[in-house]
């Protein structure tokens, strides 16, 4: 062999090493690896009330469980060494409660989408046999998601909630009966049982205002006290649960509590849909005129002087215009409202579940029967109607109940409550490493006002078409839970130096609904 | 230069009175016959070529004693005495090497390459004949510092130094002076208009600019072929070939390609011959179903129609029609389309594509071309003064793949030629006349099929309302576009159905982009050049001039340009001069020098010249040292002129000073926004002139669409094209030692005012400079960025000429030698690199496309034994990316191995051979977005000169 083949070999050889890359194409994107930071995920365990359980459509079914933001935080978890996470299915995805076969009223099948706004299931698809049955067919624990919905914050203090002989006195919740460990445990001890390294203390404080508004503050539900020992007042039973749940070194993310009213729950069904042609309007303001002009009567006769009792019944005039108006609501009777109703003032709330067939026919304005007509008719041509005629005309105001609305000063009571609450949430979180805060007031709030923007999706609060609140106006639907759950992802990175977000490990909108089909069974 | 003088010699005619006959045989040392060789009588301009069999026979009015030389490429010239008449002389030559080959390309007479002032390469008969390639067009691939860029098994663009798309306007192909490019596309088509294998003379290319002799479009390379002259080269050849093209796309294929060359002298005054050739077989099929960014078109290999809604796949065709979904879903809304107009919240802000259909379903990929010419030769005074008449047809059907894939159908291109010329003289003018047939835009077809089913408008709003449906009944959003995508599809014309041939049908023959696909074109170019050599007249130099006039008539009907109410015509002419002088003892040291003066009725005048040394060095002056330094300029090409085409997501548009005003369109409906509808109305009429003088920048577009900063926004405003200039260094060195040969070359082209495309968006209203605003919610806001937010715009891809520096250089090294006796082995290596700080200038496409390191080898050897050769061939090509505007994407490095074996049966004058291209099976592209190259196997025979 020639040296010169040699060196030609050689030379190819050359050509072959020399080979620098010089790509003008885009650097593929290759996000980091996840990392876990300081918190240990191995086992985690999820308090709280409704949102932790996955409630959505007013009712709990096993789809929306699966969609529950602590499950899809577990799929995260999971890939950190989390392990198996367990809830408390339900038996089937209708929804509702039976105890014994019957139906606990109040714990109704799930709603659905009727075409135009939320219906029962069963007005859809026929009725159907609840069988979820917390007494034939409670499941055994111990379960990692211990949401609990209806459950206030100090209701995870008491040794009685799951106790079904206090059914009877609602002082128990059939959803915790349904999954305590004993009739005498407490929702915190269930979840210390279980020694978790990782837990979610989520929307406690909710339901401590949320009864009290979807109540119309009528004094069914109260707010919770912000002072108080642990098991009455928010503040020392939130600082207890923490106090507890990090005892064993466990580190956790704690949220604040949404201002409720701006949910759709309160905010759909507008306060001014009284919608008038010119004559009604004119008919109305006439009835109104002619209530103020009756009610002066009445004072007079009560001996105030004239100017006083017009001054006081002037405000009975309640003008109507042709369009919009703002209806009328019941409130309490005081010396500068003797008659107790008034027009609502633009901030104030009806309830989603206000009946709207009653609004069509006089609820929040008039009932006007032929015999108030008549009456009218007698003020209309210069007459003057008998006691009993005029006290048939001002009992003819049909205002909207205290239990359908929400009045300013129950707006107020709300807000300071939901305000405090929040106030000791953030110092709680604030002053203890161990817990991340995710601010689910600002997610709603910002929601509420100008909506999300996730993965395309603007998700805002109207009901059903925006995407973030389910069909009962109040609960997420699963593409809201999921955005809360990538929220807490923000939060425990930014507190535990893990990078869920930024390794993009995260839960997509896409993969979330914003309804279940009335044919999911 | 006795070789140059035989060949020169061999045009002349002598008259003769007496007669003296000699003949005899020409062999080489392995005593194998030559066909082809030169025989002449020295002192005169009497000659013969042999036959086949290496046989002579000459007569001549001189009698005995005078010298008889006999010459043959690749042999060193042998002479031998003639003492009587019918004497018999055997001449024996020995082989020589490829640097005394005769080229005249590079200096546009004849000369060796040894001395050629330029790098050059050579592709003659027996290089023809050894390849291992399916074809001679095929095997210039092997030469050095030569990419071939494969669109289709018939359409391969041949290229040097970088800079290539199929649309190489920098690189120009001249048969027999013919500039072979096409009309319409103002590049060459390849081979299709080119030449048959057995009247190929010889294959000359020059790498880098030959501006300075041969204009405007000799700016990268020129490709020079030269076909048999009837006068030499008498006699009936054919070739049939048959064989199988293997890919796992397309599966087995046969193929099969014969021609036939017949070729007269019917006395020395008069001689013609007519070509015929016709293959025909299948081509590679693309089938690249990754996904591409519309934008960057660069591809994305996660991107699948299953997991992208905005899918825009490479080989897969009506899936540019894209819509933001939501933009929909409100229009939906205002129109009242929708139960209640805030279910379109529930609609997410992403961008979603109509179902494409596979490019398998819109092409047959038919693969044929057919080809003839026939020429009339007359010498009317049997001397080297001819007149000549050469008439060229070239049909069939390819795949073009430029900004869009093209099904290339019975296109038609003719040329016709007259030239009149001696040794010192040519004037010769010609016509080259398109028709593009039945050709189609493939990608369009896929858009109007879509469309003549269903029109986008109905189909997206199926689509938005099956999502809004989808979701209320339950659906996670991605099972909500599945279901969408299913819905609005229902119905969908199926490839192989009625419905779906019938649509194809019409559309491919609707040459209106917004409904059809056709592809019309009958463009026309006009080109004469004159060239006379002085230097018979002069001793102290040789001296040349020439010029040339060409008219481009454009007419395609505006389907391609913005001639759709009238032909654009249009011209350039160019006069050019070369002094050539050698100097020192034994001429050592060669100067030549020229110059060339171009001037388009567009464009202001240019000047190019070029300056070259060539030193021979060595006591045998067996080295050659080389040095040129010339300046070239191109003129736009008639696309970067005139073209005003909607590729779907972009419009092409040309900048010659009338164009853009000439690209007229009209957007109405869907097209503009609901705010924009009540700005301008809801149908608006525009021309081109925004690309150029109301724009931003694409990418700056879409920095600001994300940041919604119009900060980030950039002016583009593009000045128009205007001729675009390179100087070229470059140094050289050719040598022989002992039997190895060596040719080296360096290079660097400096370009200045380089011609690209610059991506603008043009908003349909207000100013770029945003002083026009209107109150938004209380604060004045610029019109501009209203019509960006609601997708007001109209994108263009602009052709201009960047400021930014674009310079290239590289190197090739050749090898060749003889080992173990009488195996040829050559090996040579191609160092490309593109010179340009694409990061400072994100929105020009240079299109470089060319791997920075090549290497080629082969192996063979003519007679292994008896009568047998065989040959290998060996290409390693380093990953590069591929840069177009259709598909931008990495091409990974590849090697690809040729093989052939051959049996000459002298009997038969038959040589039978064996081959297969890329035998190893590795399946390999050269571009992206065209099908995967397969191998293709073949068996021919060919019979010379029965």
């Amino acid at each position: 062999m020639n040296i010169r083949y040699i060196y030609l070999f050689v030379l190819a050889l050359g050509f072959l090493a020399c080979d620098e890359d010089d790509n003008i194409l885009p650097e593929e994107v290759i996000l980091p690896e996840l990392t876990t930071g300081s918190a240990d995920f191995s086992n985690y365990v999820a308090v709280g009330a409704s949102f932790t359980a996955g409630f959505t459509d007013g009712a709990l079914f096993i789809a929306a469980q699966g969609n529950s933001f602590p499950n899809i935080l577990s799929k995260e978890f999971a890939k950190v060494g989390g392990g198996d996470f367990t809830q408390p299915l339900m038996n089937d995805n209708f929804g509702g409660l039976a105890a014994g076969g019957n139906r606990l009223p109040g714990f109704n099948p799930r709603l659905v989408f009727g075409g135009a706004g939320p219906v029962p299931l069963e007005s859809v698809i026929g009725p159907v046999i609840v069988t979820t049955d917390i007494v034939l067919n409670n499941p055994t624990g111990p379960f990692k998601n211990l949401g609990v919905p209806g459950a206030k914050s100090f209701h995870l203090l008491f040794d009685g909630y799951g106790n079904p002989g206090n059914l009877a006195t609602a002082t128990a919740n059939p959803y915790f009966v349904r999954i305590a460990s004993s009739p005498t445990t407490t929702v915190l001890a269930d979840a210390m049982a279980q020694s978790p390294t990782f837990f979610t203390l989520s929307e406690i404080g909710g339901n401590d205002v949320l009864g009290y508004a979807t109540s119309g503050g009528d004094g069914s539900n109260l707010i919770t006290p912000v002072d108080g020992p642990p098991g009455v007042g928010f503040n020392e039973s939130f600082g207890a649960i923490v106090t507890t749940l990090t005892s064993g070194g466990a580190k956790g993310a704690v949220t604040t509590v949404p201002y409720v009213t701006d949910l759709p729950h309160f905010t759909t069904v507008p306060n001014n849909a009284l919608v008038l042609d010119a004559a009604t309007a004119g008919q109305l303001t006439g009835f109104f005129q002619a209530v103020a002009g009756i009610f002066t009567q009445v004072l007079i006769g009560q001996m105030v002087p004239p100017a006083q009792a017009q001054a006081l019944a002037s405000q009975y005039a309640i003008p109507f215009n042709a369009g919009a108006n703002r209806w009328i609501i019941d409130v309490p009777a005081t010396p500068n409202n003797p008659l107790g109703f008034r027009q609502m003032t633009a901030d104030e709330l009806l309830v989603l579940t206000i009946d709207q067939s009653a609004l069509a026919q006089g609820y929040g304005s008039v009932a006007l029967t032929p015999e108030v007509l008549q009456v009218l008719g007698i003020l209309q041509t210069g007459g003057t109607p008998t006691p009993q005629q005029g006290a048939l005309v001002i009992a003819a105001v049909n205002g909207i109940d205290d239990g359908d609305a929400l009045d300013s000063d129950e707006l107020d009571e709300i807000k300071t409550a939901t305000d405090a609450y929040n106030a000791t949430i953030a110092a709680v979180a604030n002053a203890n490493d161990n817990l991340a805060l995710v601010d689910l007031n600002a997610i709603l709030t910002e929601i509420s006002s100008m909506g999300i923007n996730f993965d395309g999706f603007n998700l805002n609060a109207d009901l059903v078409t925006g995407g973030a609140v389910g069909l009962d106006g109040i609960h997420l639907t699963a593409r809201g839970y999921a955005l809360m759950a990538n929220k807490f992802l923000e939060a425990i990175d930014s507190a535990f130096g893990s990078n869920f977000i930024e390794s993009g490990n995260i839960a997509k909108a896409n993969d979330y609904p914003t309804n279940y089909s009335p044919t999911l069974q | 230069m006795k070789t140059i003088l035989s060949i020169l010699l061999l045009l002349f005619c002598g008259l003769s009175y007496s007669q003296t006959t000699i003949s005899g045989s020409v062999v080489d040392d392995n005593n194998l016959p030559l066909p082809g060789a030169n025989i002449i009588i020295v002192g005169t301009s009497t000659g013969v070529v042999t036959d086949y069999d290496g046989n002579f026979s000459l007569t001549t009015n001189q009698d005995p004693p005078f010298s008889v030389q006999a010459s043959s490429i690749g042999f060193e010239t042998a002479t031998l005495e003639v003492t009587s008449n019918n004497q018999t002389l055997t001449f024996v030559l020995k082989e020589g090497t490829s640097l005394d080959e005769v080229v005249i390309s590079a200096s546009r007479t004849p000369e060796r390459i040894f001395e050629s002032p330029v790098t050059v390469e050579r592709f003659g008969l027996k290089e023809i004949k050894n390849t291992a390639s399916a074809d001679f067009y095929d095997g210039l691939e092997n030469l050095k510092g030569v990419d071939i860029n494969t669109n289709s098994l018939t359409f391969k663009s041949i290229n040097t130094r970088g800079f290539a798309t199929f649309a190489n306007t920098r690189f120009m192909q001249l048969v027999d002076g013919m500039d072979n490019a096409a009309p319409a596309l103002n590049f060459p088509l390849g081979n299709l208009l080119g030449m048959i294998e057995t009247d190929v003379q010889s294959v000359e290319l020059l790498p880098g600019a030959a501006s300075a002799l041969y204009g405007a479009n000799a700016f990268n390379g020129i490709l020079f072929m030269r076909s048999k002259s009837p006068f030499d080269f008498s006699g009936i050849s054919a070739y049939y070939k048959q064989g199988m093209t293997s890919q796992e796309a397309a599966g087995n294929n046969d193929y099969k390609d014969y021609g036939i060359r017949a070729a007269h002298k019917f006395s020395n005054k008069f001689a013609a011959k007519v070509n015929f050739s016709y293959l025909q077989g299948t081509d590679w099929v693309a089938n690249d179903t990754r996904g591409k960014d519309r934008t960057t078109t660069f591809v994305e290999n996660n991107s699948t129609r299953e997991n992208d809604i905005d899918y825009d796949g490479v080989n897969v065709y009506g899936d540019i029609a894209t819509i933001n979904i939501k933009t929909v879903a409100d229009r939906l809304a205002d129109l009242g389309r929708l139960p209640n107009p805030a279910l379109a919240n529930l609609v997410p802000s992403v961008n979603v594509s109509r179902t494409g259909y596979n490019e398998a379903d819109l092409t047959d990929y038919d693969a044929k071309s057919i080809k003839a010419d026939w020429g009339l030769y007359f010498r009317p005074w049997e001397n080297d003064f001819e007149i000549q008449y050469v008439g060229k047809i070239g049909s069939g059907s390819t795949v073009y793949q430029g900004s869009n894939r093209y099904s290339i159908k019975n296109f038609f291109l003719q040329q016709h030629k007259l030239e009149i010329k001696n040794d010192n003289f040519f004037v010769r003018g010609y016509i080259t006349a398109d028709n593009a047939g039945d050709s189609y835009d493939m990608v369009f077809t896929g858009v109007n099929v879509n469309r003549k089913w269903k029109s986008d408008e109905v189909w997206f709003g199926e689509y938005t309302a099956a999502f809004i449906g989808g979701t209320l009944g339950g659906l996670n959003a991605n099972e909500a576009h599945a279901n969408a995508r299913q819905a609005a599809d229902t119905g969908r014309y199926e490839p192989g159905s009625p419905e779906f041939q019938s649509a194809f049908n019409t559309v491919i023959n609707d040459p209106d982009v917004l409904t059809g696909s056709k592809f019309r074109d009958e463009s026309k170019i006009y080109h004469s050049d004159a060239n006379y050599n002085f230097s018979h007249l002069t001793d102290f130099a040789d001296i040349q001039v020439g010029g040339s006039y060409r008219k481009y008539v454009l007419n395609s009907f505006g389907s391609i340009y913005t001639d759709k109410l009238e032909e654009i015509p249009y011209s350039e002419v160019g006069l050019y001069t070369q002094l050539q002088k050698k100097f020192l003892e034994d001429d050592r040291l060669k100067l030549t020098a020229s110059i060339r003066y171009d001037k388009s009725e567009l464009f202001d005048a240019f000047f190019s010249p070029r300056v070259s040394l060539g030193y021979n060095l060595g006591e045998d002056n067996n080295h050659n040292l080389r040095a040129s330094f010339q300046t070239g300029f191109r003129n736009p090409d008639t696309q970067a002129l005139y073209i005003g085409f909607n590729v779907g997501s972009i419009i092409l548009l040309g900048s010659a000073p009338d164009n853009p005003e000439r690209d007229l369109r009209t957007v109405s409906g869907d097209g503009i926004s609901t705010i924009g509808q009540s700005i301008i109305g809801s149908s608006f009429n525009y021309d081109g002139t925004g690309a150029y003088n109301n724009s931003f920048t694409r990418t700056s577009v879409a920095a600001f669409a994300a940041s919604k900063n119009p900060v980030d926004l950039k002016i583009a405003n593009p000045g128009i094209v205007k001729p675009e200039q390179v100087s070229s260094y470059e140094v050289g060195y050719r040598g022989k030692l002992d039997r190895v040969i060596i040719d080296f070359s360096a290079y660097l082209n400096q370009y200045q005012d380089f011609i690209t495309t610059v991506d603008v968006v043009n908003p349909y209203y207000g100013d770029v400079q945003l002083t026009q605003t209107i109150p938004v919610g209380g604060t004045p806001t610029p019109l501009a960025l209203i019509a960006l937010a609601n997708s007001d715009f109209q994108a263009y891809r602009a052709y201009t000429n960047t400021t930014a520096d674009v310079n290239s250089y590289g190197a090739a090294l050749g090898v060749t030698t003889k080992i173990f006796g009488s195996y040829d082995l050559g090996m040579n290596y191609t160092y490309t690199k593109l010179d340009f700080d694409r990061d400072a200038n994100p929105d020009f496409q240079t299109n470089f496309n060319t791997p920075e390191h090549k290497v080629k080898a082969s192996f063979g050897n003519t007679n292994l034994f008896k009568n047998f050769g065989f040959n290998v061939a060996w290409r390693w090509s380093d990953d590069y990316v591929w840069e177009a505007s259709f598909a931008t994407s990495n091409v990974p490095a590849y090697h690809v191995m040729d093989a052939q074996i051959n049996l000459r049966v002298p009997s038969l004058k038959s040589t039978f051979k064996a081959g297969a291209s890329n035998l190893l099976a590795d399946e390999y592209f050269t571009a992206v977005g065209t099908g995967l190259i397969g191998s293709q196997y073949y068996i021919s025979w060919t019979i010379n000169n029965l």
